[in-house]
C-alpha cells in the first residue's frame, strides 16, 4: 500500500486560492533567469502533513529552496522565491509549492492568475560574488529565507534536473480546487554548484507550521537559464490519486 | 541463451511480524523450483532503505540460503555495491569467497555503485567519487583473491599487505560482471573484461548496436580479473500464463507495481547535480521501459509478459540482438499470488526454454570460472 500525503484539509492549508483564470494563455520566454536551488531533506513524519492525498511522498522525503531571478518579463524584472515540498503524481516526480514571494505586483497578479502561484508580496533579492551566491526572501521587512551557495564549482547544464511543481489553485471555470501541474522548460547557459547552506528559514512563513524540519542539507546549484512558462497540460483532484484524478487539458 | 532470476525482494506495506518472512520464504520457494526446472541462475541485488521497493540488504546472506536449497543454479551476488562507505572492498572479497565455497563455485561477482540519493545519502557517500571507488575495487578484489597476500596504497582505501582470506573456490576466481545502466558503461565493461549486466535501454536497434560495441572492446580489453568474461545479460520481468488473457493481466499488474515502486524512490541524479550520474539509473530506466508503447494487449516490446508464444517472441528477440542471458524479476510487491508466480515458471520451462540451446543449468560460467 504506498503512502500518500496526509494534508487533511486542502482548503484549511490554503482559505484563498488563487484562481486560474483560463488554461489558454500566452506563454512566457523569460531570458536569463538567475536560479538558486537548494535541495535539503526534511522529516518526512512531519511533511507528510504538507502533501495532498493526491501526491506520493519521495523516498527520503526533501525539499526544495528556490529563488529566481528574472531580468525581463512581459512585466518587466522580477525576483521570486518559493519552498517546495518534492512528492510523486502517480509516478511523475514534481514540487509540490507551499508559498512564493514576488516582488513586483504585476507579476504577482499574472503568476496567480496563470500559472495558479500561490504568491504573495516580498521582497527578493539575489548577488554573486567571487566566492559565493547569497539569495535572500522577505517579507514585511522581515527576512523568511536566506540561502548560500558557497565555493562555486563549474558543472554542465545537463547534470541539473529541476522538477516541475504543482500549485494549489482554483479553476475559475467550475471554481473547483486543482492541483495544476506547472512544467516550465530550461535552457541552460551556465551552471554552477556549491558548498549549500541555509543561513535562514521561517517555515511559517511557507504555510509549513511546525511541518517542515530541515534534516540533511543535499546539494545547491546556481544557474543562468532561458525558461518558457508555457500553457498548463494537466492538473489533478487535490482529494485523489493522481491515478484517478488527472485531468488533460484539451490543446 | 540461459535464462535466471533476479530479485529486488519488495515487500508491500502494511508491514506487519510476517511480511518480510514471508517475502523471503517465497522467494526461496521459487528459487528450489527454478533450480528444479533448468534455470542457470538467481540473483540478488544489494539495496538499502528502498522502502517497499527491496529490502535485500544482505544479498550474500539470501544466496547462502539459495545455495542451499538448490543443486546446479549459479548464484548471482549482484549487484555489490563498490563504495567504501557501504562495503570495505575486502570485507567483499572475503564475503564473496565464502559463498563460492559454500554453494560450490556457483557464485557471478556482480558489482556496481548505486544510483539513488536514499542510498547515497543514507551513506553519507560522494556521489562524485562512486565510478572511481567502484574501478578500484574492481582492480583489487581478483587480486585479493588470487594472490596470497595483498596490499595496497590507493585512493578509496589503502591497506598493508595481509591475506584475505578465504580464497574462492572457483579458480582463478569467479567471473566477474558490471551493472551497465548509465550510457557508455558498457564500455567501462569491455575494457576491463568484465560482463554487461542489465544492459537493458534503448530499441532492440540500440542495443543490437551497443552489444555490437561491447564485443568490439571486449576483444582487445586489459581484463582486471584473471579472464574475460564475455557476456551480456539483461534484466526482464516475466509472467507467462497459458491463457492469454491471464499472462497480460497478471504481467501489467507486475509492471505497474514494480513501475510504481521504482518512481517514488530518489534518483541520485534528481537530487544531486553531477557528471557522475548522467543517466537515472536502473530503476527509472526499467521504469522508462514498462511504461513503453504496448503492443495490442498494453504489453511494451521486449517484456516478457503474456502467454508462452508472446514470452517466446520477446526472449527470441533478445537473442538476436546478442544477448547471452536474461534475468527475470517474478513479482513486485507480491502482487503476483505466489502459486501463480511458480506456475510461470513451470509454463516458461515447459514452453519457452525448450526453444533456447543451452538454456538449462550450466555449471560454470562462459567465461571460464569454474575449477
Amino acid at each position: 500500500m504506498p503512502r500518500y500525503g496526509s494534508m487533511a484539509d486542502v482548503r484549511a492549508f490554503m482559505p484563498n486560492p488563487p484562481e486560474i483564470q483560463t488554461f489558454k494563455i500566452e506563454p512566457w520566454k523569460l531570458k536569463g533567469a538567475q536560479i538558486i536551488n537548494l535541495l535539503a531533506e526534511v522529516n518526512g513524519e512531519k511533511s507528510d502533513a504538507l502533501l495532498p492525498k493526491a501526491m506520493h511522498p519521495s523516498i527520503p522525503s526533501y525539499a526544495m529552496f528556490n529563488v529566481t531571478v528574472y531580468p525581463d518579463s512581459p512585466v518587466g524584472k522580477f525576483g521570486i522565491g518559493e519552498v517546495r515540498v518534492a512528492s510523486r503524481a502517480g509516478v511523475r516526480p514534481r514540487g509540490f509549492v507551499l508559498r512564493s514571494f514576488v516582488d513586483n505586483e504585476a507579476a504577482r497578479r499574472e503568476l496567480a492568475n496563470r500559472w495558479g502561484y500561490p504568491i504573495a508580496p516580498g521582497d527578493v533579492y539575489m548577488r554573486t560574488f567571487h566566492d559565493r551566491v547569497v539569495a535572500r526572501v522577505s517579507s514585511q521587512g522581515r527576512v523568511v529565507l536566506e540561502l548560500e551557495m558557497l565555493d562555486r564549482d563549474y558543472i554542465a547544464g545537463g547534470d541539473i534536473q529541476y522538477l516541475s511543481s504543482m500549485h494549489l489553485a482554483r479553476n475559475k471555470a467550475d471554481g473547483k480546487l486543482i492541483l495544476a501541474q506547472i512544467d516550465p522548460e530550461w535552457t541552460f547557459s551556465r551552471a554552477e554548484r556549491g558548498r549549500p547552506r541555509i543561513n535562514t528559514f521561517d517555515a511559517s512563513a511557507f504555510g509549513a507550521g511546525d511541518n517542515l524540519v530541515v534534516e540533511n542539507i543535499i546539494s545547491v546549484s546556481y544557474t543562468i537559464c532561458d525558461v518558457t512558462l508555457g500553457n498548463i497540460r494537466y492538473f489533478c483532484d487535490p482529494d485523489r490519486p493522481a491515478f484517478q484524478g488527472t485531468t488533460q487539458v484539451a490543446a | 541463451m540461459k535464462f535466471g532470476i533476479f530479485y529486488e525482494l519488495s515487500v508491500p506495506r502494511p508491514w506487519d511480524g510476517e511480511s518480510e518472512k514471508r517475502v523471503y520464504d517465497n522467494a526461496l520457494e521459487q528459487v528450489a523450483l527454478a533450480d528444479e526446472l533448468g534455470f542457470d541462475s538467481v540473483w540478488a541485488v544489494e539495496h538499502h532503505f528502498l522502502e517497499e521497493y527491496s529490502h535485500c540488504s544482505a544479498p550474500e546472506i539470501f544466496l547462502t540460503a539459495c545455495a542451499m536449497r538448490t543443486k546446479k543454479m549459479r548464484v548471482g551476488h549482484g549487484i555489490v555495491v563498490c563504495v567504501p562507505e557501504f562495503n570495505h572492498p575486502i570485507r567483499v572479497a572475503e564475503r564473496a569467497a565464502v559463498l563460492d565455497i559454500v554453494s560450490g563455485g556457483r557464485l557471478e561477482f556482480g558489482t556496481g555503485r548505486s544510483a539513488t540519493w536514499v542510498e547515497l545519502g543514507g551513506f553519507r557517500a560522494n556521489p562524485d567519487e562512486t565510478k572511481k571507488t567502484w574501478d578500484e575495487f574492481v582492480r583489487c578484489i581478483p587480486k585479493m583473491w588470487t594472490q596470497e597476500r595483498f596490499g595496497y596504497e590507493g585512493r578509496a582505501f589503502s591497506m598493508p599487505t595481509r591475506a584475505v582470506l578465504p580464497k574462492p573456490y572457483q579458480k582463478p576466481h569467479p567471473p566477474m560482471w558490471v551493472a551497465v545502466t548509465s550510457p557508455g558503461t558498457e564500455i567501462d565493461a569491455a575494457e576491463r573484461g568484465m560482463g554487461s549486466l542489465g544492459l537493458t535501454f534503448g530499441s532492440f536497434k540500440e542495443q543490437e548496436d551497443k552489444i555490437s560495441n561491447y564485443r568490439r572492446i571486449i576483444a582487445n580489453c586489459e581484463p582486471v580479473g584473471q579472464f574475460v568474461n564475455n557476456q551480456v545479460s539483461t534484466v526482464n520481468f516475466l509472467f507467462t500464463h497459458e491463457d492469454t488473457e491471464t499472462g497480460n493481466k497478471h504481467g501489467r499488474r507486475l509492471l505497474g507495481t514494480f513501475n510504481f515502486l521504482a518512481s517514488q524512490l530518489v534518483a541520485a541524479r534528481e537530487t544531486y547535480p553531477s557528471k557522475s550520474y548522467q543517466s537515472l539509473g536502473l530503476l527509472p530506466t526499467l521504469r522508462r521501459e514498462a511504461a513503453g508503447p504496448g503492443d495490442d494487449a498494453g504489453v511494451p516490446e521486449g517484456i516478457a509478459i503474456g502467454d508462452p508464444e508472446r514470452v517466446l517472441r520477446a526472449c527470441k528477440m533478445w537473442e538476436s540482438v546478442g544477448v547471452d542471458r536474461i534475468n527475470f524479476l517474478l513479482n513486485a510487491n507480491e502482487t503476483v499470488p505466489q502459486e501463480m508466480v511458480l506456475n510461470s515458471l513451470r509454463t516458461f520451462a515447459k514452453h519457452v526454454m525448450p526453444h533456447f540451446q543451452d538454456s538449462g543449468a550450466q555449471a560454470a560460467a562462459a567465461g571460464g570460472g569454474g575449477r
